[in-house]
């Protein structure tokens, strides 16, 4: 049996009738990029919420580095080398850049000399050196998408889940987050990440999951994705220029 | 490390300054007012200010800490070390259970249950026989284990210390991992469990470190003032003005709470004995026998709360991080 990082095993989510994501399966390999597309509402930041513990799968199992992580808290997922970023940014907004990236740091070291040592190398690897004493609330959009980049990296993860991590970027600012992600994997962590925007999607990963009204409707290489019927029917189809 | 120079020289000249001012009781009696306001809110600003946790309750603890010391200094006679040691445990015990429950939760609730259980904390000593019920409890002896009651310097020294020790454990607390997750949670509990906090552990650390400082300035209050019952400490006022004199200074700053209290305490002594309307009459402003210098002397002694709500308004919408804040900003 191959050995998978993280194991998505027939997971579904059922808000009272709503069912939000529906028997969804795929495996995710060491050191892969892999997409997690699909339209508004189909279910992919649920998803991302019930593989790591924000809320409980009603069925199905998740498990990453061959541990069933399913009835773990969001804090204990983040300590077993699984960390998220949030599609609406999520920065501590009163305190500094460089204590925002700390508190990541914090979850691999007691030591505030050795989380500030972690945090400015990070700050460093997305370029926000030059904010570490700003207060994080102040900074524009495409700077706060890069803080939450340096948290999670501080965290030092195996796999990052990022979701919408471009969202809302220009062209030259999603280039320089894709470099960075992709200089993340070179490093050997694992990247799954949520995108809108199809051409940094098929530009960057090498396996992609289509969801669509909380199924799966495909799986494969970004290029059988983008020459799959129903794929082009469901969600390029609907007006997305590719 | 500044902060604890700053710490250790402003507890030199405060240690100092019973030495110049003589043995005026009243002075004194007010200064240690404000060191143990200074204390209480710096206590509340661990859990409050800095981890976002609002307790309206804390007079709970600190009736646990007078209470227990007071019970076990009647009925045995023990070492009071020893009683505020047991002051602690029980503080710690009701921090426990209330945080143990409520933290699990997100939003206002343990706002609300804090005011729930220091409600019930109340009526249970209200209603109990050992703690006195209504009567409070008092304590006839005027020295114990060498300790001379009648002198008001050693509780002064005692409200001091406990003062240095709770800015000292709040400034360390800045600098450290669970100083910083603490902020991290009040900032934003879904960004910080993403990142590997345990939130209702570290809301619980805070708790029981406010909870246990709380207790000791209990401790130590019912041992000066050598009478308590259940208005003057397990009152909800009590809770309140904690709160008040630590947005007023500046809520999760350091010397906020400091602040406040340093001008929260002495505006309430003010107004209590009616020093103001006093000076209003000698300036000639006020004529004694007018309707409106009788009206200040019979209500303005009773309007401290009032004044500290105008105050709390003030601040509230013109300066929202406090008086500290204000100097931040000019900075």
């Amino acid at each position: 049996m191959i050995q998978h990082l993280l194991h998505i095993s027939h997971v579904s989510k059922h808000f009272g009738g709503n069912v939000a994501v529906s028997d969804v399966s795929f495996s995710v390999d060491e050191k892969q990029i892999f997409g997690l597309i699909g339209p508004n509402g189909a279910g992919k930041t649920t998803l991302f919420n019930c593989i790591t513990g924000f809320f409980p799968a009603t069925s199905g199992e998740v498990i990453f580095d061959n541990k069933k992580i399913n009835a773990l808290r969001p804090d204990e997922v983040c300590r077993l080398g699984m960390v998220r970023t949030w599609q609406r940014v999520k920065p501590l907004g009163s305190l500094t850049v460089l204590e925002n990236v700390m508190i990541g740091a914090f979850s691999i070291t007691g030591v505030t000399r050795e989380a500030e040592a972690i945090a400015r190398e990070n700050l460093h690897s997305v370029g926000l050196t030059d904010y570490a004493g700003k207060p994080a609330g102040s900074l524009p959009i495409g700077l706060k998408k890069k803080l939450e980049l340096a948290r999670v990296l501080a965290t030092h993860p195996k796999i990052l889940l990022l979701d919408e991590i471009c969202g809302g970027l220009n062209h030259t600012e999603t280039g320089i987050i894709l470099e960075i992600i992709r200089g993340v994997r070179q490093k050997g962590a694992t990247i799954v990440f949520i995108e809108h925007d199809m051409k940094a999607v098929t530009s960057i990963c090498d396996r992609i999951v289509v969801l669509n009204s909380g199924e799966k409707l495909a799986e494969g290489t970004p290029e059988e994705i983008t020459n799959n019927p129903d794929v082009i029917d469901a969600y390029l189809g609907g007006g997305h220029n590719a | 490390m500044k902060q604890i120079f700053l710490i250790a020289i402003l507890a030199a000249i405060a240690a100092a300054l019973p030495l110049f001012l003589g043995e005026n009781p009243y002075i004194i009696g007010i200064m240690i007012s404000v060191l143990m306001m200074a204390a209480l809110s710096s206590a509340w600003n661990i859990l409050g200010g800095y981890a976002g946790q609002y307790s309206f309750g804390h007079a709970a603890y600190f009736g646990a800490g007078a209470y227990t010391t007071m019970i076990l200094i009647t009925l045995f006679n023990l070492n009071p070390l020893l009683c505020m040691a047991g002051g602690i445990v029980v503080a710690c015990m009701i921090a426990l259970i209330t945080g143990g429950i409520v933290f699990r939760l997100r939003g206002h609730y343990f706002a609300l249950a804090s005011i729930a259980v220091a409600e019930i904390v109340r009526l249970s000593v209200l209603n109990f026989e050992f703690t006195g019920g209504a009567q409070g409890i008092l304590l006839s002896d005027l020295s114990l284990w060498g300790l001379d009651l009648n002198s008001k310097n050693p509780f002064y020294y005692g409200m001091l210390l406990v003062l240095v020790v709770t800015l000292a454990i709040t400034a360390h607390l800045r600098k450290s991992k669970t100083g910083f997750y603490l902020q991290a949670i009040r900032e934003d509990q879904d960004a910080a469990a993403s990142l590997g906090i345990n939130l209702s552990f570290y809301k619980n650390r805070a708790l029981l470190i406010s909870a246990a400082l709380t207790s000791v300035l209990g401790s130590l209050y019912g041992l000066y003032i050598r009478f308590i019952d259940t208005s003057a400490v397990l009152d909800l006022r009590l809770s309140i003005e904690i709160i008040l004199t630590a947005i007023i200074g500046g809520v999760g700053t350091l010397w906020g709470p400091v602040v406040g209290a340093l001008l929260l305490v002495p505006l309430a002594e003010v107004l209590r004995s009616n020093l103001l309307g006093d000076a209003l009459v000698k300036a000639g402003l006020v004529s004694e026998t007018s309707g409106m210098g009788l009206f200040l002397k019979e209500n303005l002694a009773h309007a401290h709360v009032l004044v500290y709500g105008i105050i709390t308004v003030l601040c509230i919408l013109y300066l929202p991080k406090g008086i500290l804040g204000l100097f931040r900003r000019v900075k």
